[in-house]
């Protein structure tokens, strides 16, 4: 793994065996509750994420822990070998076929109805587990803990141990492509799936994982417990969790360690100043309230409030020399003479209802080659480039990728093929930094090197960056970034400029051009501003009302009477408005 | 475990504590208190779901008027009551609260929801023992470290299922369960047991009555079924609920019986014009009975503190005397080793409240309150229908 | 056999009217503010229980349903005002994780008020049988339900698309900001709609809570069952909501008089929604499914 934070993850796990010692000096008392603070934690965790990284509303997460706990009582009953060590790692593997079923309905729709459908199984669940009687319950067979992890100490450490390879687990994999994707699908599912990833795949693979870690959570209460107890994974502990989960950020290895704290320690703070126990519940209804209103977590403002600190005390973040984003001399590619077509687009017919939005339009883009795209506002452009990469229903004529046949195939699969774009509204989901994001895009690790060299390239910061800080017209250059990173054999930026200074924008053409004999990748440039059209591309075409109105170098088509018509037009009917 | 099994089990340990209580009397012992107070522990459930406060709060009124007249040769209680809140966790870190950092030498006195198979393993592997002001759930009445002072729902089911059989003459015994938390098991126990009893065979057992819901179906299907008696083991709301669901039926010639928990003066008050023939298992002396010579121990503490005369305070105050009394027999220091030990080895002991003596001792599980009072509802009042304890067996 | 089969169908029907009216109320405050309502219920539930605690005080009972709709409409104000200071701008997902950890908050007080283990005796609005059908008494109250749920769909179909206001609320839940600009008085008609909700979903509880535990928190949990109904109902249909309740308390019904589902009744709205789901949306691809 290239790019682990080894530094974090080194100092998470010196931190967590120094405030494990420090806790083991305050007694058994208290050992217990921080044991059950951390089997919280890792519970929040698997919330954290499906809720906070995914973004979908997880109402049914303990209901996956009762069945991580269901398994380890039956293995208990049975005498099955292996204690505890074999049993918690099967309790979650059990749960996870359920994880993944309750994610089926998801696979194609998100948010409120998945939310819908988590409570559904939560009440489900419930009924299910009322009904019937933890194995071993009523002939009073405890759970034991694991040989050599009896005590409470050593349980305790046992638990933290847990917690620790779960929590580097999930940062690594959250550093994959996979991990990226989790984020992306959250902010945008097409924006996800152009860069290639299985929006399914992703969804199904946090839901999984999500349900691995609350059943092993269920697993490890058992032998905190010794006991079982439905109650502890009932409907209403579901929800005060994920209020609790969008109250403290669990998505953060440290949000979670605080949601275990504030649901372990709240208790008990209440019952030191005599007050009655459910303040807690309602404390965790206002604290998630007021969390969403501010769209934060109170890990994520601990993270903010540490980055100001650090900046105050004069650590800087890492960055690159400044790059002038100045351009020189801006001439189109060199293509070959009878260069063979990369993208060819016959007979393109698109149908919003009865609006033709596109009409027997033909593209070809020869190797090499940057072709610009251009016309009037509503002229058809989003839709070709929405019709060439999968993102629209349903569309007539015939594409063909490098020879190969797209039509029928899925936007991720297409974009896998070689197929890239960007949007006119940026989609780079604004938690991840712009390294785990250009992995993301690039559907593989990147090596420092090829990652320094292509960010400098186009003059965007250091790999460790948050998107977060980084301003929308570096997010657009990001964007091109992201699509060259994946050396696909064509790039599709769909108003790459919108947004940029004419600086910046001379800066981006020449860029632009750059890219096929840089990146191996032809491209085709949607774009309003015709001065960079006309300097970069080899050949454009014009489209006004969904047809080809003009095709050939800039200097012939755009001299073309009918594409001055056209923009005339456009122009005063802009005027007019 | 059968039902004559355990039978024979108490009267084994019945006969050796007989044998030796020759030579251990309490009118010798002298309990000390080496810094003055003697800590007792209770969790119980107060907020969320449920509130069984009225137990606990009994037993800490006896043990205040205890004090207040002295405490127990000079040794003052400290009632440590906390409360879970029906939560697992909350109700595991209550007990080691009360046992690791306050060092309460018993419980006494508790009622919770889930308190029992929560915390039944720690007592055990502590060392410490638990009279229970109420046992709820099915392990308070499983294991070796609690022993109840009720009768429980599960014992009681059986007496109630013998009742309708004996005194009410009923042959189509239909039994209604709400599983919740697992009793699963414990309520097709107390339903073999009651086959064995009385040689019959239950009619109809349903066991998927749920905690919420419409009760219409199951009342129309009592009556497809052709059951003469129902035994349903709801708590007080749904008891109310079930009643008007068959009023709103028009069934008739069916005996509906209810354990414990349906017994209420509020029970009573909102059912005061259906024509159902309702009954009610107590697990003591019915409270509401006003002349009752049994309760006035009972009925004096609950009105010098103020408190509702209520069953569940008849729990918590029978808790509350029983284990005084088991403290005032101990000589020598009161530690935890002590009070275990007086209860391992005590003899049965009468108590007003209850039909058959309260019991700890070394078994594996603890059921000795084996008799109850069926209480009837006639125009909106709980009308005594068994002026003698019925026990069962007998 | 047959006949117990109707018998136990019909059984349902009360609780079938429950969930349609219910339901009805939260495809109401969906299409008219945009919020799918986690405490659907719960807010009903509020003002039921101080109908009950001011019955329980001798208090006459048609002034106190009177103070109930008012508790429970003041309730769904609250929610309201929160919603359009804080999250009007906010996405669908935002309001509804809001709504959720709100019923959290709410289901803890609503023990707090009415804990206990006595029952509240819950007064019967509209005592006694209707009419019988194949054995089954149907009460008033049943009657009730369905007939207020019928009404509901009617007047909220008609207002929807029939009404100036209604047209307005329809372009204020698609585009808020739009609509502000427009010179609507957004807040108002917001804080309206949920009033009204609110009033409608109490009133549906007080019909039905003399049926069902009269528990704070069971009563606040029966919007999963309403939520499977409004699913039916695709979130946009009152009528289909209205047909998808009932059919659900019916099937419940079934299910309870078989010996071998007995135990999975429970189990029956969650596998209604899968359902629904995976059949409404299997031409869902991207983001613009709710």
């Amino acid at each position: 793994m290239k790019h682990v934070n080894w530094p974090w993850t080194i100092g998470f796990v010196i931190a967590l065996a120094i405030g494990s010692a420090a806790a083991t000096l305050l007694g058994n008392y208290w050992l217990f509750l921080f044991t059950g603070a951390v089997i919280a934690a890792i519970a929040l965790k698997g919330i954290g994420l499906v809720a906070g990284r995914a973004g979908m509303i997880a109402l049914s997460q303990m209901a996956f822990a009762g069945i991580g706990a269901w398994t380890v009582a039956y293995l208990n009953v049975w005498q099955v070998p292996g204690t505890l060590f074999l049993w918690v790692p099967i309790g979650g593997l059990v749960a996870v076929p359920f994880g993944i079923a309750i994610a089926l309905p998801a696979l194609r729709l998100r948010g409120i109805h998945f939310a819908i459908v988590t409570l559904g199984f939560a009440a489900a669940f419930d009924s299910i587990l009322a009904a019937t009687t933890f194995p071993g319950q009523t002939q009073f067979i405890q759970v034991p803990r694991p040989p050599g992890f009896t005590s409470v100490p050593m349980y305790f450490y046992f638990v933290v141990a847990v917690y620790a390879v779960i929590s580097i687990a999930l940062d690594i994999v959250s550093r994959t492509p996979l991990g990226a994707s989790w984020v992306g699908i959250k902010h945008s599912e097409r924006g996800t799936a152009a860069h290639g990833v299985s929006v399914a795949w992703s969804k199904l693979t946090a839901f999984a994982i999500a349900a691995f870690v609350s059943g092993v959570s269920g697993g490890l209460l058992a032998g905190q417990l010794q006991t079982l107890v439905s109650d502890s994974f009932n409907i209403m502990v579901s929800l005060i969790y994920y209020a609790v989960t969008v109250m403290a950020g669990a998505h953060l290895a440290e949000g979670a360690l605080i949601g275990g704290m504030l649901i372990i320690f709240f208790p008990e703070l209440m019952r030191r100043l005599n007050l009655p126990q459910d303040i807690g519940n309602i404390a965790f209804a206002l604290g998630a309230t007021q969390a969403l209103s501010m769209g934060g977590s109170i890990a994520a403002d601990l993270r903010g409030g540490l980055r100001r600190l650090r900046r105050k005390v004069g650590i800087r973040p890492k960055t690159y020399p400044e790059v002038m984003r100045k351009a020189g001399q801006i001439t189109p590619p060199p293509v070959a003479e009878g260069a063979r077509s990369v993208l060819s687009i016959k007979g393109l017919g698109v149908k919003y209802g009865q609006v033709v939005a596109l009409d027997n339009v033909d593209v070809e883009v020869p190797e090499g080659a940057v072709i610009g795209l251009i016309g009037p506002n509503g002229a058809g452009k989003s839709t070709l480039i929405d019709a060439v990469t999968g993102f629209l229903p349903s569309y007539q004529g015939a594409i063909t990728l490098d020879g190969g046949k797209l039509d029928g195939l899925d936007a991720h699969k297409r974009a896998r093929a070689g197929l890239r774009r960007t949007w006119q509204t940026t989609r780079i989901p604004a938690e991840l930094t712009v390294g785990s994001y250009l992995n993301m895009a690039a559907r593989r690790g990147l090596a420092p090197a090829e990652m320094d060299e292509i960010l400098q390239w186009i003059g965007c910061p250091h790999p460790s960056t948050p998107i977060a800080t980084v301003d929308v017209g570096t997010r657009r250059l990001l964007d091109v970034a992201g699509v060259v990173a994946a050396r696909p054999k064509i790039v599709l930026l769909d108003e790459p400029a919108a947004g940029q200074s004419y600086e910046e924008s001379l800066f981006l053409a020449q860029r632009i051009t750059e890219i096929p004999e840089k990146f191996g990748a032809s491209v085709v440039l949607v774009e309003h501003d015709i001065d960079m059209v006309r300097k970069a591309c080899n050949s454009i075409y014009v489209l006004d009302f969904g047809r080809v109105i003009a095709a050939g170098p800039p200097a012939v088509a755009l001299e073309d009477p009918d594409v001055v018509r056209a923009y005339v037009g456009a122009v005063e009917e802009e005027t007019a408005a | 475990m059968s039902f004559k099994l355990i039978g024979s089990l108490t009267a084994a340990v019945f006969g050796a504590v007989l044998a030796m209580s020759a030579s251990t009397g309490a009118a010798m012992a002298a309990p000390e208190c080496p810094d003055g107070t003697i800590k007792l522990g209770g969790i119980s459930t107060i907020t969320g779901p449920a509130d069984f406060s009225e137990v606990p709060n009994a037993t800490a009124a006896v043990f205040d008027q205890v004090n207040a007249e002295g405490g127990i040769n000079g040794c003052q209680i400290e009632y440590i009551l906390l409360d879970d809140k029906a939560d697992p966790q909350v109700a595991a870190q209550s007990a080691r609260d009360l046992v690791d950092n306050r060092g309460v030498v018993a419980m006494v006195g508790s009622a919770s929801l889930l308190e029992c198979q929560v915390n039944a393993g720690y007592y055990h592997n502590s060392g410490i023992l638990s009279m229970q002001g109420l046992g709820v759930d099915a392990a308070c009445f499983n294991v070796p470290s609690i022993s109840p002072v009720n009768v429980g729902p599960f014992l009681l089911s059986t007496v109630m299922l013998q009742f309708s059989t004996e005194q009410l003459g009923n042959t189509q015994q239909c039994a209604m369960w709400i599983i919740t938390g697992g009793t699963g098991e414990a309520y097709a126990e107390a339903v073999a047991n009651w086959e064995e009893l009385s040689g019959q065979k239950i009619h109809l057992v349903d066991n998927s009555v749920p905690f919420q819901g419409d009760y219409t179906p199951y009342v129309l299907k009592a009556r497809d079924e052709g059951c003469d008696a129902v035994v349903f083991n709801t708590v007080e709301p749904q008891v109310v609920q079930m009643i008007k669901a068959a009023d709103a039926q028009n069934i008739e010639g069916i005996d509906w019986l209810f354990l414990a928990p349906g017994y209420t003066v509020q029970v009573a008050e909102a059912l005061a014009d259906t024509n159902q023939p309702v009954y009610a298992g107590t697990e003591w002396e019915p409270f509401t009975e006003a002349g009752s010579e049994a309760n006035e121990g009972w009925k004096a503490a609950m009105e010098t503190a103020g408190l509702p005369l209520t069953a569940f305070s008849q729990g918590g105050y029978e808790a509350a005397t029983l284990m005084i009394d088991v403290i005032k027999g101990i000589d020598g220091p009161v530690t935890r080793e002590a009070v275990t030990n007086a209860l391992h080895t005590m003899e049965p002991m009468e108590h007003p409240l209850v039909g058959t003596p309260y019991m700890f001792g070394e078994g594996d599980r603890h059921s000795s309150s084996r008799a109850t009072k069926v209480m009837k509802l006639e125009g909106g009042e709980w009308v005594l229908e068994t002026p003698d304890w019925f026990v069962l067996g007998d | 056999m047959l006949s117990l089969d109707v018998t136990s169908i019909l059984a349902g029907l009360p609780a079938g009217g429950a969930y349609a009216l219910l339901g009805v109320c939260l495809v109401f405050t969906y299409r008219l503010v945009a919020v799918v309502n986690f405490t659907g219920a719960a807010i009903g539930a509020v003002g039921t229980f101080t109908l009950v605690l001011l019955h329980e005080h001798g208090f006459p009972l048609w002034p106190g349903v009177g103070l109930g709709l008012i508790a429970g409409m003041l309730a769904a104000i609250v929610l309201g005002l929160v919603m359009v200071t804080w999250f009007s701008e906010a996405p669908a997902q935002t309001k509804a994780a809001v709504t959720v950890a709100l019923l959290v908050g709410i289901v803890a007080i609503g023990l707090r008020v009415t804990g206990g283990q006595h029952p509240r005796p819950f007064p019967d609005l509209i005592p006694g049988p209707a009419f019988t059908i194949a054995g089954v008494v149907i009460t008033k109250a049943a009657v009730a339900t369905i007939g207020l749920a019928i009404a509901f769909a009617g007047a909220a179909t008609l207002f929807l698309n029939n009404t100036r206001t209604g047209l307005q609320l329809r372009a204020l839940s698609e585009r808020p900001t739009t609509a502000e600009l427009l010179g609507m008085r957004t807040r108002v008609l917001s804080i309206g709609v949920w009033a009204v909700a609110g009033i409608a979903t109490t009133l549906a509880l007080m019909l039905i809570a003399p049926q069902r535990p009269p528990n704070f928190m069971t009563l606040s949990l029966l919007v999963v069952p309403a939520f499977a109904a409004a699913l039916i109902g695709f979130f946009r249909s009152f009528w289909l909501t209205l047909v998808g309740g009932l059919a659900l308390g019916m099937i419940e019904g079934f299910t309870a008089s078989i010996d071998e589902l007995q135990q999975f009744r429970g189990t029956v709205p969650f596998l209604i929604i899968l359902a629904v789901l995976l059949w409404s949306q299997r031409n869902e691809r991207w983001d613009e499914a709710r």
